[in-house]
């Protein structure tokens, strides 16, 4: 599992309401990079010839939340459940200077057979 | 096989999945890419081994190292065959005849830093744009991801005569393409990578839009698409904050799988998700991603979608859910793209600002395409708007409509409580 640093590891250290604070900054940062030009990739993602469900359909499907889980939920899985930890923290400027690094651990470590 | 047997050796190539897509990769690298199949066969008869083997004689300390073993010598004993000599094509066996004698050559191929690398080529063989989209995926999920093939047909509701089509023509492309294994540059990367990060994208897809069959694989749909992304962002020589983009979506919309379902099997929407059981950790990484592309001075629409899922897995409660951040991307995103999908999808966001009115009038420019016909959330959406519009009659006629047409019986009892709901203030 890779896992980037960023320099300070200020993002870990955020509460739930200075997390969704700091989305809102990196919508309207987004917003920005649209308005001075710098889309990538005009259309990574052509709405056709795609699959949905199997067939053959005339758009592509995503995991697009709002019509699949504000409207109506959508999946069908089980999965293991996790703890839930979040620490209360001090605010961090956004986006200083990420240095990033990687770090790479395995996602499932295989033990052999049972 | 007698039907134990092969359930039990179906049990193995799934413990081993992840090792098999290492092997196929190293060994499509000897053999070279027009003998996919037969890094493949390698792999499986050393896996049969093992199987046989480990019945009678219990599981080796390493049980890993043991079926590498085994496929490292069956490559040296087929490389060795005069009769085949010709038939490989790859820079590797060249250079396997020529300065190095054949087994510490294959060391080397089979060190740590050469398999993650040839994991990476092998995605961009089998994403590459001469193969079709669908027959991508499966060969994606067979070679690199080590799904039986009918695992893979039911992951795509279909059955395993069409997978086993789709991996025939992909590997018939990749022979008559003649398409090296090789991670392409410069501006030949930037292409591709895209063509990759779709093909990622849809596989992810299959896995959340799932609808019916076998859930356990349905989660790993996802977990795989997440794995590859990750083998590409661990590639220091791949600078792309799309990849980064694409994981921090996949990751946010992974966190929340623990919630989507409560214990009588009832699919739940966002508003009813115990938000307490989404993953936090993963949304963490979520952010860890986000940040990371955001600050590469470049957008794509992968970036728009994930900060859209940020906003909701960063929202405390349903109620403080940020709509107006949400809508202004939206407004982005069709301003790339004005797919009927992208416009449904914020028809939704347009009533949570409090006009569903106005959301109402966005879903009458996009009522005629022929996409819509059979797909669900256009109906639940459009009868959802048209109730929270104080219209419940309306909701209830949108209702009826769908349930005339052909869908997963698995939706019934949604949709009939969507209509109890609605005539209850009808």
């Amino acid at each position: 599992m890779i896992f980037i640093k960023t320099k300070g590891d200020h993002l870990a250290e955020l509460s739930p309401e200075e997390q969704q604070a700091h989305v809102q900054k990196i919508g309207k940062y987004i917003g920005g990079l649209m308005e001075s030009g710098k889309l990538k990739g005009a259309q990574p993602l052509e709405m056709d010839g795609a699959i949905i469900h199997g067939n053959k359909g005339v758009f592509k499907d995503g995991p697009f939340n709002e019509s699949k889980e504000v409207i109506v939920g959508y999946f069908h899985i089980v999965a293991e459940n996790l703890e839930e930890a979040i620490e209360i923290a001090k605010a961090n400027p956004m986006f200083d200077d990420a240095e990033a690094t990687i770090e790479v651990r395995p996602i499932k470590q295989m033990d052999g057979i049972n | 096989m007698p039907r134990d047997e092969k359930n039990i050796s179906d049990k193995i190539d799934h413990l081993f999945r992840y090792e098999y897509g290492k092997l196929v990769s190293v060994l499509t690298k000897t053999f070279g890419t027009s003998n996919i199949e037969l890094a493949e066969d390698v792999v499986q008869e050393a896996m049969l081994e093992a199987l046989n083997k480990w019945t009678y004689s219990g599981v080796p300390e390493n049980p890993v190292g043991w079926i590498y073993r085994v496929a490292k010598f069956k490559a040296v004993n087929i490389l060795n065959k005069e009769k085949y000599k010709r038939q490989y094509a790859s820079n590797v066996v060249h250079h396997l005849q020529s300065e190095w004698t054949l087994e510490p050559a294959l060391e080397h191929i089979f060190t740590d830093k050469e398999i993650a690398d040839d994991q990476l080529r092998m995605i961009f063989t089998c994403c590459h744009p001469s193969i079709s989209s669908d027959s991508q995926i499966a060969l994606t999920l067979k070679t690199l991801c080590g799904f039986s093939i009918p695992e893979i047909a039911k992951a795509f509701l279909t059955n395993e005569e069409n997978i086993n089509k789709r991996l025939v023509r992909a590997r018939k492309t990749i022979k008559d393409a003649d398409i090296p294994f090789l991670v392409p540059v410069g501006k030949e990367l930037e292409e591709r990578l895209s063509n990759v990060l779709e093909t990622i994208y849809l596989l992810f897809n299959e896995g959340y839009n799932s609808t019916s069959g076998d859930s356990m694989i349905r989660f790993e749909l996802c977990e795989e698409a997440i794995r590859l992304a990750e083998i590409i962002a661990s590639n220091p020589t791949i600078k792309s904050s799309n990849t980064y983009a694409l994981l921090a979506l996949m990751t946010f919309n992974t966190s929340r799988f623990n919630s989507r379902i409560d214990e009588f099997d009832n699919l739940l929407d966002l508003e009813h998700q115990e938000r307490n059981k989404w993953d936090n950790e993963l949304i963490k990484k979520g952010l860890y991603y986000l940040e990371f592309a955001a600050t590469q001075d470049e957008v794509s629409i992968y970036h728009i979608l994930a900060t859209i899922s940020a906003h909701h897995c960063t929202a405390l409660t349903y109620e403080s859910t940020d709509w107006i951040g949400i809508l202004s991307l939206y407004d982005m995103l069709i301003e790339i793209d004005k797919s009927p999908i992208i416009l449904l999808n914020r028809a939704v966001v347009l009533s949570k600002t409090g006009s569903p009115k106005k959301a109402l009038k966005q879903l009458t420019k996009i009522k005629d395409n022929p996409a819509f016909r059979s797909y669900i959330p256009y109906y639940t959406t459009k009868a959802e708007l048209h109730f929270q519009n104080n219209a419940p009659k309306m909701a209830i006629k949108t209702l009826n409509e769908l349930l005339k047409l052909p869908f997963d019986e698995k939706f019934k009892p949604l949709i009939n409580n969507k209509l109890r709901k609605y005539s209850e203030r009808n």
